[in-house]
């Protein structure tokens, strides 16, 4: 579904460049769910925002479901309404209700009717369980909620991955597990997913594999099991020291 | 006792009061010394009059009766071949019976109302505002769309013409778009006076749009991408309707500027509420009466709309 060859990002400033993906290759397979972690500023949420192309990327290859995002004639457009992205501060759009922040995309990019767009925004608003919110603005909402909404508007444009940034790390903690619900179930259904999270339960009961980043590069790519019970590299053990 | 103390605020009221009779007071004064003489009472008729309308007739004839009814007279023109007789209903007669007329021979004044020059003079300011706001407005949009682009052309010339346009006065703007673009594409002088205003006003909206849509958060852009929306989508459908929210505090302002600032066009002869208050100035000499009443009523216009841009605001408030 997903294949990274060679990635590499840098980023300039004030005179120094880091380069916040360094070379990374790695696949990821149809209903794979793939947990990167790592300190922060690993690289591991640039990583992520390479493969839509919503950061563009220095050198080496993208390519989802076929498709070569660096590809001259690749419309970017069109390789985005297939991958759905959910965001740390997620993002809704503050002067649309929560039923037009998922219908919108389904009828501006999908070109659905309304009325196919509603029960379909309505179908995933029940699903995540925020349907009695739906005519309500996002700052009517809690955090939690609010997340809950931006999973259902990147899930209307029925994506074959989704790629979540951080999507519990911007929660009261009281908050964080009903997000986590609709991920683990999401994950059940066979969604292809790659996450980013400093959610270890998470990893552990969910990933087929877990991705450590560390200075932009790949360090450790292991199953759950192996990676939190014996980690190879060394920067790892410091990691899960602190984290665990 | 209370944790916060409220001292009584009417005294301040009190004061306020007293200095704006002060300042009436003053005025009084100041027009008694230099032995101005008020006649508000001319006024009203640069509002709207009656205007006397000869009535005339539309045949040929002789006057054969004049009929009372109230207080208006019908006069009959019996035709001198014989056909039928036209009644012509006047408030004022100006025949007697038997009197002979030609065809378009008066037979008396009807009275009915005229707007007066304030009255139309008000009007041209408030379309001209009107049209040259929205122009203005669109100019503005796309002028701010072109600052932020990453193409150097668009982003250059609109950086240039931003800077030309608000390093140098109106008053000279107006001039030069009249004077020579105007002689140029042989426009119009109304056409020049909207042109210049548009483009002036577009200057300053252009920079308030900018602001605005770069204070939109990076997060709706990504969203809105990410969902596959095309840049064009994400900028009309996300980020200008809630750049547009925030910026009406300060378009407004710009809009109540315009209207001002429309008082200037009156230079190249077009007959403004400023320019129909010196017109009446001149043949009155109502100086002060005149000029008071013009800046009323551009205080009434501003304020009508200042509150309707209010009214506006409040209801996009919602979703906050």
């Amino acid at each position: 579904m997903i294949e990274v060859s060679n990635l590499l990002k840098v980023f300039e400033g004030r005179g120094q460049t880091v380069r916040a993906v360094d070379d990374v290759s790695t696949a990821i397979a149809k209903g794979e769910v793939v947990v990167i972690i790592g300190p922060s500023g690993s690289g591991k949420s640039t990583f992520l925002r390479c493969l839509n192309g919503l950061e563009e990327f220095d050198d080496g290859q993208v390519i989802i479901d076929g498709i070569d995002l660096a590809g001259s004639k690749t419309n970017l457009n069109a390789v985005r309404r297939e991958v759905g992205m959910v965001f740390q501060h997620f993002n809704l759009f503050p002067h649309k209700t929560v039923l037009e922040n998922v219908t919108l995309a389904q009828r501006v990019v999908r070109k659905r009717k309304a009325g196919e767009a509603n029960q379909k925004a309505m179908a995933l608003l029940t699903k995540v369980g925020i349907a009695e919110k739906a005519n309500e603005y996002p700052s009517r909402l809690s955090g939690g909620q609010q997340q809950r909404v931006a999973i259902a508007r990147a899930l209307a444009m029925d994506p074959k991955v989704m790629l979540f940034d951080e999507p519990t790390s911007a929660l009261d903690p009281e908050m964080v597990g009903e997000v986590l619900d609709v991920m683990k179930q999401l994950a059940r259904e066979g969604m292809t997913m790659a996450v980013v999270t400093h959610e270890m339960g998470f990893a552990r009961e969910v990933a087929q594999r877990v991705l450590f980043m560390d200075a932009g590069r790949i360090l450790e790519d292991a199953p759950p099991a192996q990676f939190f019970t014996a980690p190879r590299e060394p920067r790892a053990q410091a990691f899960l020291k602190q984290v665990l | 006792m209370a944790l916060k103390h409220r001292p009584a605020t009417w005294p301040w009221y009190l004061l306020l009061a007293a200095i704006l009779i002060g300042l009436v007071a003053g005025l009084w004064v100041a027009t008694k010394r230099v032995h101005y003489e008020w006649r508000w009472e001319r006024v009203p008729q640069y509002f709207a009059y009656r205007a006397e309308v000869p009535q005339e007739s539309p045949i040929a004839g002789r006057v054969s009766a004049i009929q009372t009814d109230g207080a208006l007279r019908r006069v009959v023109v019996t035709p001198a071949d014989g056909g039928a007789p036209v009644v012509l209903p006047v408030e004022t007669v100006q025949v007697a019976v038997g009197d002979t007329l030609d065809r378009e021979d008066s037979v008396g004044d009807n009275h009915e109302w005229r707007i007066g020059p304030l009255t139309q003079g008000l009007w041209v300011t408030i379309w001209i505002s009107f049209v040259s706001g929205l122009v203005g407005l669109l100019i503005g949009l796309i002028t701010g769309l072109c600052r932020i682009s990453d193409n150097p052309v668009l982003r250059g010339l609109a950086v240039i013409y931003i800077e030309l346009i608000r390093g140098t006065p109106l008053l000279v703007q107006i001039f030069i778009f009249y004077f020579f673009i105007g002689t140029v594409l042989n426009l119009d002088r109304i056409v020049a006076g909207i042109g210049a205003l548009a483009l002036f006003v577009g200057a300053y909206i252009a920079e308030i749009i900018r602001a605005g849509i770069q204070s939109i958060a990076k997060g709706q852009t990504e969203a809105a991408r990410s969902l596959g929306m095309s840049a064009f989508q994400t900028m009309s459908y996300i980020v200008l309707p809630q750049a547009f929210k925030r910026v009406l505090p300060p378009l407004a302002g710009q809009f109540i500027s315009l209207i001002k600032d429309s008082s200037l066009v009156s230079v190249i002869a077009i007959t403004d509420l400023t320019k129909s208050g010196r017109e009446i100035i001149t043949s009155t000499f109502a100086t002060f009466e005149i000029w008071f009443t013009v800046a009323l009523l551009y205080l009434v216009v501003t304020s009508l709309l200042s509150q309707l841009l209010f009214w506006l605001e409040r209801r996009f408030a919602r979703s906050d």
